[in-house]
């Protein structure tokens, strides 16, 4: 199954919805890297510095989210929270993904005992909700941002270990793999030239989808004041300190709300366009899914 | 179906490794909040704790006993189902969360059976109408709604269906001017129901569709998506070919060949949406002040309440495996190749 970067960006662009899920990631992306980079010289305003005379504006030209409380520009605010919103969720998923190759192909490849061990604390740490478990370990550990990434990844990894292991027994019992082992190729060499490569793909392709979901579970974690330290800007954070203001100044709460849901659909949709592309069994459908769908089903036959 | 012979051993197996589960969750717990507290005394006591109570502390927590005999205490209070006192409030640990988790249950069934009935609903008109601008914009809505955060959907429903067009109330289980109704179950609208309690009953449910909605709505893209790719995985699939050209009624072959074998698929990830509810409530509960369980947890984890947060760690954690346990049952009952394995033998 492997892709070339040709084909990839073929698979990308012609599903609609990947394309607006690479456009948002791309944008937001480039906005975060701007801001850490130029270390918040690209904000319209200052984040932090009260401004008085211009609190609780409604959105307009020059304030395009409106301005909170002490008047300072929600605009500024939100790309101010971006490093942490998008930093710690891709930090997590990363690490996640490495401890399940790590682990999923050394329970894949040893067997035996190993891998039953492996994949029963695997389902231990899958029977606890996430949200709640990060929360407890969160709280306990004290807020910091270390500490919060931690706790996600300790609720985080599961997932992945299950992903490699199916992906490398898959592997395992290909020709190649059984010839690689007689030629004596040592297991590290198997891993990286064969498993590796061949799993990376699936990975990829979850883990896209999987940054959003850590945000939702960042963001709320924040919203719940748990974890990340009230000097930290966060999205989540920042709706949970002027929820008061709701039937007054909605807009300093649904703003940043917005911006959280906008961020997770866009790493959603390019992972669920590109796993469809991806599907075999679909392929052929979406190439003629210009026609009716009665047609498509004579069509394919 | 299959047959009750066969059907029973295999309910005892899934039975025993639920409670394994369990048992493996408590452990775990344990050990996390051992490993992550080297203090748990000064934690429990609060920042402004005196010497004396600290010591009192250690003393009713078995703190300064190795590790071993703290694990003993712990599991015997779960086997003896004596959980302790709430440091904060003085009542039974176990009375709190009898109160609170009944309240829990009616908000996520209420929002289960509307995440069965949206999800299946979507994902098979979905996957029925596959590459249409049907097929889009239910994708799209299901796709929309799961990226929101709780915190947002809460938000603008209070904002939409509250204020501006005052349709539901923001707060509470019940009206508070309706006279108190005696507990049976603990679930509000199943006890004024079972009392006949007509107002009471439908003060319930204006005060539940809301929140319950708003926790549908967000998580039913889950189900939504499995059920369409299911469809989209069976109504191409050969045996659905061979029905068809059986001569099978149209009408037929959807509800026997497709709907049948996507639902097998769709039943595990409505046990995992089950999962999501459960953390869902959290943040919904504390939005519409609705007195659950996902509340009560919550403030034992803003403050490090431990005595009270491991037990609610661990009824929610039970939820999950619950939830799973009834998935794979239903799993059984609908693919009835499952639960037979290599011995069952009635395989064709």
């Amino acid at each position: 199954m492997s892709t070339g970067a040709a084909s990839m960006r073929k698979l990308i662009t012609s599903n609609a919805l990947s394309m607006f899920g690479l456009l948002t990631v791309t944008l937001f992306l480039i906005v975060t890297v701007a801001q850490i980079a130029s270390s918040g010289a690209i904000l319209p305003y200052s984040a932090y510095e009260p401004n008085y005379p211009q609190s609780n504006l409604p959105p307009s030209l020059s304030h395009p989210f409106g301005t909170d409380l002490l008047g300072r520009d929600m605009f500024s605010r939100v790309i101010t929270a971006l490093p942490i919103d998008i930093g710690i969720p891709l930090i997590t998923v990363a690490l996640s993904a490495v401890i399940g190759i790590i682990l999923g192909t050394m329970a894949a490849f040893f067997r035996g005992w190993l891998d039953e061990v492996l994949m029963r604390l695997t389902d231990l740490f899958m029977a606890f909700p996430t949200m709640i478990m990060a929360m407890a370990i969160a709280a306990t550990l004290g807020p910091s941002l270390v500490n919060v990434t931690f706790s996600m990844i300790i609720v985080w990894w599961p997932p992945y270990v299950r992903l490699v292991r199916g992906g490398v027994l898959a592997i395992a019992a290909e020709d190649f793999v059984s010839i690689s082992k007689a030629l004596n190729s040592s297991f590290f060499y198997i891993v990286r030239k064969d498993a590796i490569p061949n799993v990376l793909p699936t990975i990829l392709v979850y883990a896209t989808f999987d940054v959003g979901s850590a945000l939702l579970t960042l963001s709320t974690l924040g919203f719940l004041n748990v974890g990340i330290p009230p000097t930290a800007p966060e999205l989540g954070m920042m709706v949970s300190n002027v929820t008061y203001n709701l039937f007054l100044y909605p807009y300093q709460i649904i703003i940043p709300a917005v911006v959280v849901a906008v961020i997770v659909a866009g790493f959603s949709f390019l992972g669920e366009g590109i796993r469809e592309s991806l599907d075999v069994k679909l392929r052929p459908h979406i190439l003629i899914r210009s026609k009716p769908a009665k047609e498509i089903e004579t069509n394919t036959q | 179906m299959i047959a009750l012979r066969d059907f029973l051993p295999y309910l005892g197996k899934r039975i025993l490794g639920a409670i394994f589960v369990l048992l493996g969750a408590m452990l775990l717990v344990f050990f996390i909040s051992y490993v992550l507290n080297p203090d748990p005394a000064h934690l429990w006591a609060g920042a402004r704790a005196t010497q004396k109570t600290i010591e009192d502390v250690v003393k009713r927590y078995h703190l300064d006993q190795p590790w071993y005999v703290q694990l003993y205490y712990f599991l015997q209070s779960y086997v003896t189902g004596n959980l302790g006192t709430d440091p904060q409030t003085g009542k039974s640990v176990i009375s709190e969360m009898a109160f609170y988790f009944p309240n829990t249950l009616e908000l996520v069934l209420v929002s289960m059976v509307m995440i069965i009935v949206l999800g299946i609903a979507s994902g098979y008109i979905a996957g029925m109408h596959f590459g249409t601008k049907t097929d889009h914009a239910i994708r799209i809505f299901y796709l929309a709604t799961w990226s929101s955060p709780y915190y947002l959907g809460g938000f603008l429903a209070i904002l939409v269906f509250s204020s501006y067009l005052p349709l539901f109330p923001s707060c509470c289980m019940y009206s508070q001017t309706l006279a108190p109704i005696n507990h049976i179950t603990g679930i509000y609208i199943l006890d004024a129901l079972i009392q006949l309690n007509g107002a009471a009953f439908l003060s319930g449910l204006d005060h539940v569709f809301m929140p319950a909605a708003v926790l549908a709505l967000l998580d039913f893209g889950l189900v939504a998506r499995i059920m369409r790719s299911s469809i989209l995985n069976a109504r191409w699939s050969t045996h659905v070919k061979a029905a068809r050209a059986k001569g099978m009624a149209e009408g037929e072959v959807r509800r026997n060949h497709i709907l049948r074998n996507a639902l097998i698929d769709t039943n595990t990830i409505t046990a995992v949406t089950f999962g999501f509810l459960l953390s869902g409530t959290i943040v919904i509960e504390e939005i519409f002040a609705w007195p659950g369980i996902g509340y009560f947890t919550y403030k034992a984890i803003v403050s490090i309440n431990y005595p009270v947060l491991v037990p609610c760690v661990l009824l929610f954690t039970l939820g999950v495996i619950v939830a799973n346990f009834i998935a794979d049952v239903f799993y059984s009952l609908l693919d009835p190749r499952i639960a037979l394995g290599e011995g069952g033998g009635a395989e064709g």
